[in-house]
Parts: structure tokens; sequence; C-alpha cells
């Protein structure tokens, strides 16, 4: 029979034999990495570095909604991840406050430097420095439904290229059935309203901010006005469906991937979402237009980082700098229909041919990102006076109190 | 002077023995109320951001507090959704009690039924109602469209008016199961002879109502009451999950702002002077309900 200090015995060696493999692992780097949830090709990039790389990443998806808030708080609490792929507009208040790694010199060492997409390397810069570059890149157009343009009898290869000729369009097509809509955007999702509502404006020559992002101009600028009316009209002619006025953003991509919406303000991002889930929409792109012509885009995506405290800067870089080499770009971004972000590699055998791909990476030509470290305060605070502003304007109808509304807290939050 | 044990007097013993009781109580309400309380009210006097420096700012967080549209708009917004939703949850939760207070066989079920709301969580329940009232696969639009009360799906948490009037529907739901529990015990404390002796004496359901049973309940509706409004002022994850605030910032409570302003805007010292003044708020509060519901001698 076992006496009961060999069993014990027995216990021992193995908890100590079993701890064995666990210490030896504590030479290997882990790395923590977060991406907010419209992970660009994020997660095929880590799968592929953790298969032929020592160092591992643990990936962790956070609501787009509440990345800074998680972001914020995990900073605070002094446990931010490594690495951060961060939505570009925030990179200027996490830098101002400190929170990421100057990163200027590893920068300057890559030979693609100048190419790297301008927007987002001129929202990961602070006084001058570098703190973070691009990692997925996307401007805003729209998409509409080749299928429904031909029904209505408009030309699908002469897609509108004012409001009006939009909105003749929409009707057209609203015409069709009362299943079928002519337009769709998500009235209660802050963020896709500033990535598919604000280029109107700025295509129109018109914005809500001053060019040196000082102070609000909505009830300055005429533009911002007649944006806010050509949007109501569409809502209060029923151009749209009922739901859209509460969607917050669930149904962003989607709504248009059913068929039956004629055209929709979109994404890069999206592209493949209904190349991939919805095989039969037959669709085409175009630029978002000003009111009288002309093109603007959102150049939005994300900009990765190495956050403040991380014990692993260098290995850090060494994949961030491997998410950029002509292999990851090339095999994994534009294989997957993802833009990439470096300029010189949109060339590329997997987007030859594709009008979609070429016209969506042309977008970034026409590209603008505001540069402020209140952007979330004031446009994608689901509680901010972007949203309020387009609600009592679009739905409501009070277009003027909205830019009265907009006007104050805009200034409001811009003076602290 | 030498202290030991040995050489206390009795009474001096008592009150050691006592001193220590208290001690873990004491500890704990130090740590995790009068410490934090005390750093809120350091922190309301700085410039105090989530990450990066801190200044000392003197009373700038509580002058900024009268210009702020949306937390004078909050503060309106809590007081009139604790004005809406108290009056149902006490007299549902008195109904729900007088009907639950004798001691009769099964009784226990129908307790537990009206108890079961209160068990799960609030986030939980909010997110259950979003559910039952969507305008695609909610119950209840399903329910009004087959009884052709409505000619659409209704999208209740849309509009401005509904949002609120369904959010009160859910919290009464959640919550009248505890002001019920509360009320059953001070009914139960009330001896039946009370009631049997004004029988007596011809008195019919209202006048004992009136006579034995409110005046007898004094301190339960006060307890009741006191929990009840202190929960609806500082009420946040109903809103935080069915509306998010909105539609057009509409439902944004006082807790809400104050989240907002410290986690999402980062302004941690603004939204602990916000926290301040709330808590002065809340103790005037309790004092006057305290004050009303007195017992006279």
């Amino acid at each position: 029979m076992i006496s009961r200090k060999t069993l014990l015995l027995a216990v021992v060696f193995v908890l100590v034999l079993g701890s064995l493999p666990l210490a030896a692992q504590d030479d290997q780097i882990n790395m923590t990495m977060w991406v907010r949830s419209i992970p660009f090709q994020t997660q095929a990039m880590v799968d592929e570095w953790n298969a032929n790389n020592d160092s591992q990443i643990e990936l962790t998806v956070i609501p787009s909604g509440e990345f800074v808030t998680k972001m914020g708080a995990a900073i605070a609490a002094g446990e931010p991840p490594d690495i951060a792929s961060i939505d570009l507009i925030y990179t200027p208040a996490f830098a101002a406050a400190g929170q990421l790694v100057d990163i200027t010199d590893y920068v300057k060492a890559l030979p693609y430097a100048e190419t790297l997409t301008p927007a987002h390397m001129e929202l990961g810069m602070y006084e001058g420095r570098n703190y973070a570059v691009p990692t997925g890149v996307d401007g805003s157009f729209i998409v509409y439904n080749i299928d429904l343009f031909e029904q209505a009898g408009l030309d699908p290869d002469n897609p509108p290229s004012t409001w009006d000729e939009m909105l003749e369009a929409m009707r057209a097509i609203d015409a069709l059935g009362d299943d079928i809509y002519g337009y769709w955007f998500s009235m209660n999702c802050a963020g896709c309203n500033a990535f598919t509502f604000l280029p109107f404006i700025w295509a129109s020559g018109g914005d809500v901010l001053s060019n040196d992002y000082s102070e609000a101009t909505i009830t300055s600028d005429p533009i911002v006005r007649d944006a806010l009316a050509f949007y109501n009209t569409i809502w209060e002619e029923g151009l749209v469906p009922e739901g859209a006025s509460i969607d917050n953003g669930s149904n962003f991509v989607s709504a248009f991937g059913a068929g039956n919406i004629g055209m929709s303000g979109t994404g890069n991002f999206a592209i493949a979402g209904y190349t991939n889930d919805f095989p039969d929409l037959n669709f085409g792109v175009f630029h978002i237009p000003g009111q009288e012509g002309g093109a603007a885009s959102f150049g939005g995506g994300d900009v990765i980082a190495i956050a403040s405290g991380s014990e692993h800067v260098e290995e850090a870089w060494r994949f961030i700098e491997w998410t950029m080499s002509d292999e990851a770009q090339i095999e994994i971004y534009a294989a997957n229909g993802q833009i990439p972000v470096r300029l010189e590699l949109v060339d590329n055998p997997y987007f030859e041919g594709d009008e979609r791909q070429l016209t969506a990476a042309s977008a970034l030509a026409v590209g603008h990102t505001p540069y402020t470290t209140v952007y979330n305060d004031l446009f994608n605070d689901p509680n901010g006076p972007w949203l309020e502003m387009l609600q009592v304007a679009i739905l409501d109808g009070d277009i003027d109190g909205a830019l009265e509304l907009g006007q104050e807290r805009f200034t409001q939050i811009m003076g602290g | 002077m030498q202290l030991t044990l040995f050489n206390l007097s009795w009474e001096q013993r008592r009150k050691l023995t006592g001193l220590l009781f208290v001690m873990p109580t004491v500890a704990f309400v130090t740590i995790f109320f009068i410490i934090p309380l005390l750093m809120t009210i350091f922190m309301s006097f700085h410039d105090w951001p989530l990450f990066g420096e801190r200044a000392f700012a003197g009373l700038e967080n509580y002058q900024e507090l009268s210009k702020d549209r949306q937390y004078l708009k909050s503060l309106d917004f809590t007081f009139r959704y604790t004005a809406l939703v108290t009056p149902p949850i006490f007299i549902l939760g008195f109904i729900l009690a007088s009907l639950v207070r004798h001691n009769i066989r099964y009784i226990g079920i129908f307790r537990t039924i009206f108890f079961l709301p209160v068990v799960i969580g609030l986030g939980v329940s909010s997110l259950l109602w979003v559910w039952m009232l969507d305008d695609r696969i909610g119950v209840f639009n399903k329910i009004l469209l087959d009884l052709n009360l409505v000619p659409k799906a209704q999208l209740f948490l849309g509009r401005p008016n509904t949002a609120m009037n369904v959010i009160i529907l859910s919290v009464v739901w959640k919550t009248v199961g505890f002001t019920m529990i509360l009320l059953l015990a001070g009914l139960q404390a009330i001896p039946d002879e009370l009631y049997e002796s004004a029988e007596v004496d011809g008195a019919g359901y209202f006048r004992k109502l009136i006579y034995i049973t409110l005046p007898l309940m004094r301190r339960f509706i006060a307890l009741a009451l006191i929990l009840s409004v202190i929960g609806s002022v500082l009420s946040f994850d109903q809103f935080y999950i069915m509306t998010r605030g909105g539609p057009r910032n509409s439902t944004i409570s006082i807790v809400f702002w104050i989240f907002n302003n410290s986690f999402t805007y980062f302004k941690m010292g603004y939204g602990a002077a916000m926290s301040i003044v709330l808590l002065g708020i809340l103790v005037a509060l309790t004092g006057l309900q305290l004050y009303v519901l007195r017992e006279r001698e």
C-alpha cells in the first residue's frame, strides 16, 4: 500500500514537473494587442505572425463605440495593451496625453516612409514627432445597386454627381415598390455619419470646423445648412426606411446588402462583405458628391501604435514593421480586398481590373480627416453634439434649432 | 501608565469589547466610503484628466456646472423620471403586498413570482426589454399588430415620449417586487387584533387603511420610499443600455452624464464636482423625506 508520504511526494513531483515548461516560457515575449470591432485584416495578420515567430500576440477586439473609454481606463489603471490599433482620429488625443511611444526614429528608417497614406501619417503626428503608422486605410464613398438603377430607368454607368441628381435617383428607385427605398443612413450612429455625411459638406467647399480646427463654423457656413436640408428632404419624403432613424450602426453595412436599397454611404471595409455575404448583389461605387459636383471622402481607418509602458517596444515595432511589408500588404491585405497602407502597392495583381477597388482607393486622394484632440467628444460620442444636431435637423426638421445647438455645444467642447 | 487587559475595570473592558466589535464596520466604511468621498471632494477642485497631468482648479468645476446645458437638462430629466416612476412602484407594490399578505396555502408561489424580476440584474432586464420592444422581433409589437391596435410596428425606444414610458414600465416590472417585500414586512408587523377591534367598531376597508395600516407602516414606507427615490435618482443602467441616452439625448440621467464626463471625455475632476453636488441634493432629499415621515409623538 502506498503511504501517505509517498503519495505527497508524488504529487509534489508532478507539480514541479508540470511547472517546468511554464518556467521555460518566461523567456518568451507575449504581447497584447487591442483592435476596435472593425478589424481590418488584423486577425489574419496576428495569426500569421504567431505562426512564424517566437513572440506571441494576444488580440482583443473592443466594440468600436467603447474603444476610447476602455483604452482610457486601461491606461489609467496602468494596464494598457502593448500594441493598439486605434481609429486614426483618436491618435492626437492619446499622443497629446503622452500615452503613446515616440516612434519617430523607427519611421525615419523605413525605406517607404514617404508612400504611407498621408492622412494617417498626419494624424499619427503630434508636435512634429511620429506616434503611429497606418494599419487600415479606408475612404468613404457611395455604393449603388446597379439592378435597381436599371429597373428605375437610370443609367448605372453615369451615377449621380450632384445632390439634386442623387435625390432624383432616390425618388425614381423609391417609386419601384413599397419595400424598395432610395437610400440608407444609420441616423442613430454618430461615427457612421461623420464618415459618410461630412464629405457632402466638404465636397461643396464647406466645413463644420475652421481650417486650423480652432473653432466651429456650423452657423457661419451656409453649406452646413444646405447639407442638413438635403438629408432632411430624404427623410421627409420617406426615401429611407423608418428603421434607419434608430439604427445605431448595426445595419450600417448590411442594410444595403439586402438588395432593396438604391444607395448608401459606406467605406472600403464593406466591399469585401458585400462580395462575400451577398453574392447576388450587383453594385457599383461612386464618390460622395458636393451640392453642385466635386467629390470628397473621409480618410478613415486605423493606425497602429505602441502604448507607453509597454515592456516590449522593440518586438512590438518588429511586428508593426512586418504588417507594412510587401508580403503582408499584398498577400494578406490586397488578397482580402483591403487597400494597402502604402500607396505604391495599390497597383497589385489582386486589384487589377476591379473598378470598385480602384475607385475606392482613389477616394483616398480626395480624403480628408479632421485633426482635433476632442474628435470623440465632438463627433463620435453617441451623446455628443454631432449626432444630436443631425437628428434634430434631419428627423425633427428643426434645422435652425439644430445649427444653433450644434454651434453652442461644439464651441463649449472646443473651449475645453 | 501600563495598559494591560488585567488592570482594566469591568466598565473599561466592556467599552473595549464594544470597540472591537464595531472596528470591522468602521474599517469597511472608512475604506469604501469615507476615503473615496474625501478623494472625490479633493478631485472636484482639480482639473483631473483620466490620464496625463492634473492641476489645481479651485472652484472652476463648480462654476462650469451652471453653464453646462446638458447637466441642467439631466437634472431635470432625472427628477422628472423619479417623480413619474415612484408612484407606480409604490401603489403597485402596496397592492401586491396586500394580495400576498396572508399566509395561506401556495402563497409562496405568488410571492416568488412577484419578486423574481428583482433577482435578475438591471442590465440583464434592460437588454431583455430592448428585445421585447424591438420593432421587428419584439413580442409587444407582435401582440399590438395581431390585435390590430397599431397600423405598423412601433419604434418605442426611438421616440422621446414613448422611450420614457417604456423604460418606466420596465423599471416598475423590475423593482416592484422589492418594494412589495418591504411593505409586506410592514403589513405583517401589524397585529390582527387592531383590525378585529376596528371591525367591531364598524370600520370599512378604507378607514382601516387610513387609520391603522398606513400610520403603523410609517417606518417601512419611509424606508421603501427613501430606497426607491435614491435608486431612481442614481439610475444609469436602464438608460445606458436601452436608449444610450437617446433619442436626441432626451434620456441622459445625471449619473449617465457623470459617467460620460469622467470616462468618455476623461474629465474626472468635473465628474467629481457633479457627484458632490448630486450627493448634496440626495442628502437634502432624504432629510426631507425623513422629516415628513417622522414618528409624531
